[in-house]
């Protein structure tokens, strides 16, 4: 899967639950200082997230350190290079 | 020791000081989201003009297999995206319409924002449930073994005071947040409770109302009960018929009701239009049935807040009563009006407009007395044309005018809860 269409897969989730633009979607955003997430925000990512791909993250120690969007990009990445079905779960 | 004791007591001078001097409460801002409009205005000119609200719920008739009337409320996109996504995300749909309703009601009283932070601002807003519609979604989520899929914000939706959170977060309220849960009582409960924390110095002002969902669910409770309003062959606006004869249940209704109900100097200082004063109220309890409405509590609970506002029954001109077309419960209020002000008192009910708004209809109708009081005119209660076991209580079957002065404004609600509020016209 091509980083772009895990770019789009994210940034969806991003758009419908925090209502953000496309255009405020970068990978250097902070995502408590610059998308301005807050604590309840981060549980309902890691819900989107885990509709969107078809995986549990509840316990996945990574993504409760992710920074930046650039850094949940690069999760994403890291978790279907390793787990190549996730692909064909994504919603 | 006991003379200790007493020395900390306040004087009976002191105490006759402060009850003389009892502050008094206005209202300065109403707000309405409702089956006929959502704004105190709109909401008026409809019932003013006999619209119904009320209609067949199509989109239930897999739930019910029939269909069952109802009065949904309709929100504008531009209405809910007023409210911040921050706020909005813990909000169900009663939450919602109390925040429509409130910001209505902030607006028109023209409170300092800047006051609303400085701890003398109260928030007091009441539901039957939080959110039955976010409470069906979180046990269909369970049963289908979804629980990983409900929201962060999900419970903070259904919880029972997340009107109250909620509306106090959309204005940065940090003063007094109560939530007066007690069913079809809520919101006129919380009015009531705004004028006592006004009349404590608790407060300078206070957002107070009520607000509810129509959903399956709750119809379903009250058809359970052979209390709503089913017959398929009858037009759905004609359904709820509170005081006829041909009564058979009530309509499930939603919406919301939101008053600024503020300190009387307080609202003076500023300058600000008084709409009416809330000059009295009580609320007690039947204690000894969870759904049958009790005559004599009604009538003590009328009598009640009569002596808080210091006006005698001959005073009133107008009663609002609860009446939701239910058999047992309007002839026991009717009973209750009639042994407190009698027959000549003028009386109507609005649920035949717009069905029973649940925790909503104390605050919601409230509007509607505003508009009465304002136009020195009562409405009639809608599709009542035949009295039988409610005689002996003034039912207008035509809007009629007339000095109103003092209306009441009843709520009943399960539980066995009554409450009344006295509204007295300013000026």
């Amino acid at each position: 899967m091509e980083r772009q269409e895990i770019i789009k897969a994210v940034n969806s989730i991003f758009s419908s639950r925090f209502e953000l633009e496309e255009s405020e979607l970068t990978e250097d955003k902070n995502l408590v200082e610059d998308l301005q997430l807050d604590s309840l925000d981060m549980v309902d990512m890691i819900v989107g997230l885990q509709q969107k791909f078809g995986i549990m993250l509840r316990d996945n120690k990574d993504i409760r350190n992710v920074r930046t969007l650039g850094d949940v990009y690069n999760l994403f990445e890291k978790l279907i290079e390793e787990h190549p079905e996730i692909v064909d779960k994504i919603k | 020791m006991f003379r200790n004791i007493n020395s900390r007591l306040p004087s009976e001078e002191t105490l006759g000081s402060f009850l003389m001097e009892k502050r008094r409460a206005v209202v300065t801002g109403i707000g309405v989201v409702s089956p006929l409009g959502n704004s105190a205005s709109v909401f008026y000119e409809a019932l003013k003009a006999g619209r119904s609200g009320i209609r067949a719920m199509t989109e239930w008739h897999g739930e019910f297999g029939k269909n069952i009337a109802g009065a949904p409320v309709s929100l504008a996109p531009a209405e809910v995206k007023a409210i911040s996504r921050k706020v909005r995300r813990t909000m169900g749909n009663a939450a919602l319409f109390s925040g429509v309703a409130a910001a209505q009601a902030v607006a028109q009283s023209g409170l300092d924002a800047a006051e609303f932070s400085a701890g003398r601002i109260g928030c007091v807003i009441g539901s039957t449930v939080g959110s039955a519609s976010s409470m069906t979604e979180a046990c269909v989520a369970e049963f289908e073994g979804r629980r990983d899929d409900l929201s962060a914000c999900h419970f903070f939706r259904l919880m029972s005071h997340s009107s109250s959170f909620n509306v106090a977060d959309m204005f940065g309220i940090n003063g007094i947040q109560l939530s007066t849960n007690s069913a079809c009582a809520s919101g006129l409960q919380a009015v009531g409770t705004a004028l006592e924390l006004i009349q404590l110095g608790k407060a300078d002002a206070v957002i107070a109302g009520g607000s509810d969902e129509a959903t399956p669910l709750v119809a379903s409770s009250f058809q359970l009960l052979y209390a709503l309003a089913e017959e398929e062959s009858a037009e759905p606006e004609t359904l709820s018929r509170p005081f006829d004869a041909r009564r058979q249940g009530l309509v499930c209704s939603e919406g919301a009701g939101i008053l600024v109900v503020e300190e009387l100097e307080h609202a003076r200082r500023r300058g600000a239009e008084i709409l009416f004063e809330v000059a009295g109220y009580a609320t007690n309890c039947s204690g000894w049935h969870v759904s049958h409405s009790d005559a004599k509590q009604i009538a003590n609970c009328m009598r009640t807040a009569l002596d808080d506002a210091g006006i005698a029954p001959s005073e009133v001109d107008y009663v609002s009563a609860h009446a939701t077309g239910t058999r047992v419960g309007d002839q026991a209020e009717a009973e209750a009006i009639r042994e407190v002000l009698g027959g000549g008192v003028p009386v109507s009910s609005l649920k035949g407009h717009i069905g029973h708004t649940l925790g909503a209809s104390g605050a919601l109708e409230l509007a509607a007395v505003a508009g009465m009081m304002r136009e020195n005119l009562v409405l009639p209660t809608r599709n009542l044309e035949e009295v039988d076991d409610c005689a002996g209580i003034l039912l207008p079957r035509t809007a009629e005018e007339r000095e109103l002065r003092v209306c009441l404004k009843n709520s009943i609600a399960f539980g066995g809860v009554n409450a009344t509020l006295v509204c007295r016209r300013f000026g």
